[in-house]
């Protein structure tokens, strides 16, 4: 994995709104690099909007969000580009657009004006489809792929864009569990090849498992920030989503599982 | 069980409807009182507001009155089949496709016959086509209607395309129907819309409780024992028939079609299909507009296709483009 | 496996350039044709002769003063169409977007209309008013996709479309109504027709088309971008807001400027990226490339059309194009599923 440079992300104190509704205030978060982070909570806690401030979609109404020190809103959008790369939840794709043309799109940022595809480009190309296992998929069209295959597809795109950082918004969210765990683990060697990765995730259990960092959101704010093994507990999940648990390790990867999940009393 | 309300929307168009035609028949270059032209539709005026009124004027309000009620009457019907409040004949391209064919007969394209003959015929093709165009997926929906869209696309290229082989005077005694206007009424397809409505209100309130089934469920209607498929035939032949009869009087009047029972709903009580209202309302609106035409820039007449085209298209547009639109269907 | 994939054939993309030569080569036929056949006591054969520089002092007098400023005007409308109803419909995802049926060329029109009735009689003047009125219109389409629910339902916003342009043509014959004198004029500009448009006209529009050209360059590449949705194509480091706008804008330059030209033709943006589709795929890039040929092919086609089918007599270009397209959107629209953008 080719990538010239690391960059770090944080958010200093931003508060995220829609129009005049505030959707999370005062948010303080710093991406540890090199790890995966994800960040969880029940629906409309402000999660995804915070990826999407994160990642620039969504401009802060105060604070600022930090691209290696910098506020990323002063950044030019294609700088941002080369060192943030973005999966949004709400993608779509033109009819009979093949893998290899989606993934070409993540060479956008690096390219001039009118500039032609160069080998750097190739060079990169090839890489993404090899790390996202899309290779043998190149000439197909993405309506035609699995739901699964789908969403690597949409990763290679951005591999190609060879970011030091890379946020994705919900990207196991109407898989099953089999594609679930492929992109799970095509995620985990990504971070292995140095990429500081934040992800929304919607189920807790995935996120034990997966991440090396977890950010716990409830109404707008972080409750609570941490390695997995260190922050979950039945008290966070009652506090998160109103149940009750118990906690348990997994024998295999040590990492906590919620059991016997129920209302509470 | 009578019914209070819908007899008194009745009763109150029907008002309006005496109105508009009085006030219609009163308007023009010569102007006549109300009370004089009463008398005159009495019979007892003087001969020359008699031959202004009965002679001159009596028999446009009729064509305006007769070919808004029909379209009102075949959009009504229409918009219960289709189960979608857009589709009416103008919006489907029957409008111009009957024109097309009227127009043919005009111009003498090969054929002879009169334009209330040629105008069904055009009003039956273009029918055809659509649903059967829509084939599989029903009348539901908007495809249907863009279907319909470039149906009278065609049918107006073709009418250009008759207006443009054909002598100049040839061309110009078609061109009313291009736009939809009342001058171009011959008597004898006033007289055929006359008979044509009548006997079409006739069966349609002999239908009218199979009518007001349509509006559940193709399921719910045939549970309440409604024969869906005889309903259907019989209400589209009648809503071709009225509409190519009304365009071969007036040529393809937009929108009264849709804003005639759009208004008759609002007004009558929910529940049953407002054919009745929705005449009374056509008829109003056709007067109207064509009196508007006569008196906006007098005496220069602004043909009533594009008065009505003004005033509905805004209201079709709202329809359309509010974000959520209460159900179409 | 993943080393049978040589790289090459990777990236190897669908065959692209055959029906680029392919339309470009039908496209010199029809300019051949149209230079053959039409106005004039001149035959195929003598204007033939003319061309190959051996013909009679009339012959080509009739083909290069008399036909060709037509043709040119012809290739530059149906050049201007064909792009701006494929960067439309790239841009609001719906195969149905074109600027005739969603009632731009009709805001156009309607703007030269009421201009004639004021008193503009240069090209220029009239030219401007047209992409004025083009302008509105565009910024009232991409207004209506803002709406909520109607951005992603393609039918329902042509048929907005539809009724918004009857509006602009009953207000256009009102219009004519009230001046005699100007409704000449007005319907001279107004008939979609390239028949004895002076090649004033065409200078009047050559700048904006050279400026929309420029544009389209720098926003093909953020527009294939978009096809991925707004906020994948903010992550590969573009501006949609700034595209929309440039967009918009180079739309009605161009249909400002063909309905300058030859009026308001309907069906034209439809029917040249639905052919530049089927060959380039979904890439809007190659869609614009293969417009350059297939939108002058088309519109001179149709012009040729409609000098042979009446002939002596003349059919307006707009009648041939509506029976052209029509069909097409009966096929677009009866296909079991809508094609996505």
């Amino acid at each position: 994995m080719s990538q010239s440079q690391t960059a770090t992300l944080a958010a200093d104190d931003i508060t995220l709104a829609h129009r005049q509704f505030i959707v999370a205030a005062n948010l303080s978060l710093h991406l540890p690099t090199a790890q995966v982070t994800a960040i969880v909570g029940p629906n409309g806690c402000g999660k995804s909007t915070l990826l999407n401030g994160l990642a620039r979609i969504h401009a802060p109404k105060r604070g600022s969000v930090l691209l290696d020190g910098k506020d990323i809103h002063r950044l030019p959008s294609k700088e941002v580009a080369r060192k943030l790369a973005l999966l949004p939840q709400d993608n779509t794709a033109p009819e009979g657009l093949t893998v290899a043309d989606l993934v070409r799109f993540g060479r956008q940022p690096h390219q001039g004006w009118m500039a032609q595809w160069s080998k750097e480009d190739q060079r990169a190309f090839d890489q993404a489809i090899q790390a996202a296992d899309v290779a043998g998929l190149a000439d197909r069209a993405l309506d035609t792929l699995s739901g699964g295959q789908r969403q690597r597809a949409w990763i290679a795109m951005s591999v190609a864009q060879q970011t030091p950082l890379l946020l994705l918004d919900e990207p196991t969210s109407a898989l099953d569990l089999g594609h679930q765990i492929e992109v799970f683990e095509l995620i985990r060697a990504l971070s292995g090849q140095g990429k500081t990765i934040a992800m929304v995730v919607h189920d807790l259990a995935s996120a034990c498992r997966y991440a090396d960092h977890m950010v716990a959101m409830k109404n707008g704010t972080i409750i609570e920030e941490g390695a997995p093994a260190e922050i979950v507990s039945p008290e966070l999940v009652q506090e998160l989503y109103g149940v009750s648990c118990d906690l348990i390790h997994d024998p295999a990867t040590g990492s906590p599982l919620l059991v016997n999940v129920r209302r509470n009393p | 069980m009578p019914d209070k309300r819908n007899t008194l929307v009745n009763t109150a168009l029907l008002g309006l409807l005496v109105l508009a035609t009085i006030i219609s028949l009163a308007t023009g270059t010569v102007q006549v009182s109300l009370f004089d032209t009463l008398r005159a539709l009495a019979g007892h005026a003087d001969p020359m507001t008699d031959f202004v009124i009965n002679e001159l004027r009596l028999s446009r309000v009729n064509a305006g009155l007769l070919s808004g009620a029909a379209l009102a009457m075949a959009g009504c019907l229409m918009q219960t089949l289709a189960r979608n409040r857009l589709a009416t004949p103008g919006i489907i391209g029957i409008d111009n496709a009957a024109t097309a064919f009227a127009v043919a007969s005009v111009v003498g394209v090969g054929l002879s016959l009169a334009p209330s003959a040629m105008a069904l015929a055009g009003a039956a093709a273009a029918t055809a086509i659509a649903f059967g165009l829509a084939g599989a997926n029903g009348t539901r929906g908007y495809r249907f209607i863009v279907a319909g869209i470039g149906i009278g696309a065609i049918a107006g290229a073709v009418t250009q395309v008759m207006l443009s082989r054909v002598a100049i005077d040839a061309a110009n005694a078609a061109y009313p129907w291009t736009v939809g206007s009342l001058n171009a009424r011959s008597g004898q397809s006033v007289l055929v819309l006359g008979i044509g409505l009548a006997a079409g209100y006739l069966v349609l309130m002999s239908l009218s409780r199979a009518l007001n089934t349509l509006q559940f469920t193709d399921a719910v209607a045939i549970a309440l024992g409604t024969r869906l498929k005889a309903t259907r035939i019989i209400g589209l032949g009648l809503s071709v028939m009225l509409t190519g009869l009304a365009v071969s009087v007036c040529g393809p009047v937009g929108l009264i079609a849709l804003l005639a029972p759009e208004l008759a709903r609002a007004l009558c009580r929910p529940g049953k299909v407002p054919l009745t209202a929705a005449a009374l309302a056509g008829a109003s609106f056709m007067l109207v507009a064509d009196l508007l035409g006569r008196t906006l820039f007098a005496p220069l007449e602004i043909p009533v296709g594009i008065i009505t085209a003004i005033v509905g298209s805004p209201y079709l547009l709202w329809i359309l483009l509010r974000p959520s639109p209460r159900s179409l269907t | 496996m993943l080393n049978a994939l040589s790289p090459t054939s990777v990236v190897a993309s669908r065959a692209f350039f055959p029906p680029l030569l392919a339309a470009g080569f039908l496209l010199l036929l029809v300019v051949l044709a149209s230079l053959l056949y039409g106005a004039g006591p001149v035959s195929a054969s003598d204007a033939m002769a003319a061309l190959m520089a051996n013909g009679t002092e009339e012959a080509w007098f009739v083909v290069t003063e008399l036909r060709l400023p037509r043709t040119i005007i012809a290739l530059i409308t149906g050049l201007a169409l064909g792009l701006a109803g494929a960067l439309l419909q790239s841009m609001t995802r719906n195969p149905l977007a074109e600027p005739g049926l969603l009632g731009v060329s009709a805001g156009s029109g309607f703007a030269v209309a009421l201009a004639i009735l004021l008193g503009a009689t240069t090209a220029t003047l009239t030219t401007l008013s047209a992409q004025l009125g083009a302008l509105a219109g565009c910024a009232l389409v991409i207004a209506a996709t803002r709406v909520q629910g109607l951005g992603n339902d393609p039918v329902r916003l042509v048929l907005a479309g539809a009724t918004m342009t009857g509006l602009l043509l009953a207000l256009t014959s009102m219009l004519m109504l009230m001046d005699q004198r100007a409704a000449d004029e007005i319907r001279f500009w107004i008939t979609g027709s390239v028949a004895g448009k002076p090649l004033s006209m065409l200078w009047a529009t050559l700048p904006s088309i050279t400026l929309a050209l420029v544009l389209i360059a720098i926003v093909a590449r953020p527009l294939a971008a978009m096809a991925l949705g707004e906020k994948a194509a903010v992550g590969l480091g573009h501006h949609p807001g700034r595209i929309r706008f440039l967009i918009t804008f180079t739309v009605a330059l161009l249909v400002g400027s063909a309905t300058a030209l030859a009026g308001p033709l309907i069906f034209v943006g439809l029917v040249v990226p639905f052919i530049a589709r089927a060959f380039s795929g979904p890439d809007i890039r190659k869609t614009l490339w293969l417009c350059v040929p297939v939108g002058p092919a088309v519109v001179l086609g149709a012009d040729v059309l409609s000098r042979l089918i009446a002939a002596p007599a003349e059919m307006p270009l707009g009648v041939v194009t509506a029976l052209i397209g029509a069909p097409v959107l009966l096929a677009i629209v009866r296909a079991g599923r809508m094609p996505s953008l």
